[in-house]
């Protein structure tokens, strides 16, 4: 927590608070330019972010604080904002959701009650307006004693506004601090309630085609249909649309033209032997190096970002959680940790920072164990697709029930294993609405632009690793020594022992060297199930560090190669009674 | 009797709630009216209207929560 300790001591700063999923990270955005993440749910912004405001040529900090409800500090994220509170900090910008201002004053009041200078944002106003809620602002200046600034953050406006009136502020002298009397929670919501039958007034409107159709995605019908519906389109899409984009452009580019072009050039410059195996030969580093990231993994990392974005920002996830909850307190978590599960689909290392929401550590550690063992990331399903798909439909499929059965197993496990209780599900279900243009690309830019960081540059050195182990004899010397484990118990030939190591580098690298290899249906089965219970990835042992200790990272990591070779191995047994 | 006990479009009175600190930070406390929106098959969460904001809360906690119609 040095970190957070660093930001709570600098001078001069500017905290951006209020309750979850009102808007704060879009400000943020707006008014400092760094690329945040935003979605329509509780709990986006985990930790806090930092950045740089300018105000009048000065360069002041900017935080913006986790949404808290209130500064009980009864979790992680209220922590963190009664720290930044306590910090002294020059002005608070406190973001109000008009949709639903009691609630939203309730905190504000509290907030008040520290002294310190503030500057209110009435955010989401076209909403409210639509829904018929009409908020008479000066009245609320009076009430709050500062100034309210109604804004429409997504669409611009107000920001100009919120910065003005900040530089109005920080040339203000300081006031003397008075300590006034801490409040009770009952006497907050009283003020809180007066001042919003004060304030405000409600009309009765029709509700629109979107408030509408949020309704019904909560009812049991045609909710669960409905769900069922968009999770298979969103499959097709992926899947569907991935494969045709690989099969159809990128992997004839590749195969037809890069290819040839690169191992004539490289074969001009470099005489034949270890050194143009390695650029060009079966697993150069020009040749695999640019095949398997860019025509077998990004497609698939593309559409999947594409698709989850949307249901992010169009607030349908914490639906499916509701919906599910019935099915997942049964394995031991709520509905809420369906967020994380179907994030991890993606990617686990931001699945498993998002279980921070979690209400309990026993369910962190459940979800976190689902994700790990038996959920494979977009770029997994993606080499699955290049082994499976081609060769049978069906054992794509069952690789995926096996999955399926593996998360359904480690919960139950995990549930009776570890002490303590999880908390049963609480959530606010946001308002369905239809992503902002704008603000939707940008997000798909940046996860973009991490999966190049983050993944590209680990499988390149995974590529450049295969490459020198295959062609300095390396490999043959490994894979006679764990030849009894992969050739035997695995039936699986004795270079494939090249996916056991590739893959505790990536987790695809545990299936694309088996494309390779020729292998028969039994044995690329055997070599899917390894790879989806083998050890995740070294990002996400690094996270595990991170998020929990070493001895957790460790632990999961072995166990996870463990229950890989040895669920591997039963298969292939079976398998081959059967041949 | 409990939260749990109502079906869609009834509407209560919360009389007590149990000590768990995000239902009243969600805003939902003692006397309190609110209607019931929909509940989940299979013992899943019952959804409540709150203004205009939809909650949802889990079985083990909506039993906890003791209301009169």
């Amino acid at each position: 927590m040095n970190h957070t300790a660093k930001a709570v001591n600098d001078e001069k700063k500017i905290l951006l608070m209020g309750n979850p999923n009102v808007g704060k990270s879009v400000i943020f955005h707006k008014l400092t330019g760094m690329e945040v993440e935003i979605s329509n749910y509780a709990g986006t912004t985990v930790g806090f972010t930092k950045s740089k405001i300018k105000l009048d040529g000065e360069e002041i900090d900017f935080i913006d604080v986790p949404g808290t409800y209130s500064l009980e500090s009864t979790s992680e994220a209220e922590d963190v904002a009664v720290k930044f509170m306590e910090s002294n900090p020059t002005a608070i910008v406190c973001v109000l959701d008009s949709t639903y201002l009691e609630r939203n004053l309730k905190l504000a009041l509290q907030i008040k009650g520290y002294n310190i200078p503030m500057l209110f944002v009435l955010n989401l106003i076209d909403v409210s307006e639509r829904q018929g809620i009409h908020i008479d602002i000066d009245l609320l200046e009076k009430e709050l004693g500062s100034k309210v600034i109604p804004a429409v953050a997504v669409k611009d406006k107000g920001i100009d506004k919120i910065r003005q009136e900040l530089s109005r502020i920080l040339k203000e002298e300081k006031t003397t601090k008075v300590v006034e009397e801490k409040l009770s929670n009952e006497e907050l919501w009283k003020m809180a309630s007066d001042i919003t039958n004060k304030v405000q007034k409600t009309v009765k409107v029709e509700k629109n085609i979107l408030e509408k159709l949020g309704d019904k995605t909560i009812q049991p019908f045609p909710g669960i249909p409905i769900a069922i519906v968009i999770l298979l389109l969103s499959l097709g899409l992926v899947v569907g649309v991935g494969k045709a984009l690989r099969s159809f452009i990128l992997l004839p580019f590749i195969t037809d033209l890069y290819t040839p072009f690169m191992t004539n050039i490289v074969s001009r410059f470099v005489d034949a032997g270890i050194l143009r195996n390695i650029l060009v030969g079966e697993f150069g580093i020009l040749i695999k190096g640019i095949e398997w990231p860019f025509a077998l993994i990004l497609p698939y990392v593309f559409l999947f970002y594409l698709v989850i974005s949307f249901l992010e920002d169009s607030g349908y996830l914490p639906r499916i959680g509701v919906l599910m909850d019935a099915v997942l307190s049964r394995l031991g978590v709520q509905g809420g940790s369906m967020i994380p599960l179907l994030l991890g689909y993606g990617c686990a290392v931001p699945a498993i920072i998002s279980t921070r929401s979690a209400t309990s550590k026993k369910e962190r550690l459940i979800v976190t164990l689902m994700i790990s063992f038996g959920i494979p990331c977009v770029s997994q399903t993606g080499a699955f697709i290049s082994l499976l798909g081609d060769y049978s439909i069906l054992m794509l499929i069952a690789v995926y029930l096996i999955s399926f059965l593996v998360i359904v197993a480690v919960s139950k496990f995990a549930d009776k294993a570890i002490k303590g209780k999880t908390d049963p599900m609480v959530i606010e279900i946001p308002n369905l609405l239809i992503p902002e243009r704008k603000s939707y690309f940008r997000k798909l830019k940046m996860r973009m632009k991490h999966f190049f960081y983050d993944a590209e540059v680990p499988m390149l050195m995974g590529v450049i690793l295969a490459a020198i182990v295959v062609e300095t004899g390396i490999l043959i010397r490994v894979s006679e020594w764990i030849e009894p484990l992969v050739v035997n118990w695995l039936g699986l030939p004795k270079e494939a022992s090249l996916s056991l190591i590739l893959g505790i580098i990536r987790r695809e690298l545990a299936v694309l060297p088996l494309l390779e290899m020729n292998l028969n249906g039994l044995q690329m089965f055997v070599g899917s199930v390894v790879a989806l219970f083998y050890i995740p990835c070294l990002s996400v042992v690094a996270i595990l560090i991170q998020e929990f200790n070493l001895k957790t990272a460790l632990t999961i990591g072995l166990a996870t190669i463990v229950s890989a070779l040895t669920f591997g191995g039963i298969i292939n047994q079976i398998g081959l009674l059967f041949i | 009797m409990t939260l749990y006990n109502l079906n869609k479009e009834d509407r209560c009175t919360i009389i007590s709630i149990p000590n768990v600190m995000l239902l009243e930070s969600l805003g939902i406390r003692k006397g309190l009216s609110i209607k019931i929106k929909n509940k989940q098959p299979l013992g899943g969460p019952i959804i409540l209207q709150l203004g205009t904001r939809s909650i949802a809360i889990g079985k083990a906690i909506a039993k906890q929560i003791l209301v009169e119609v």
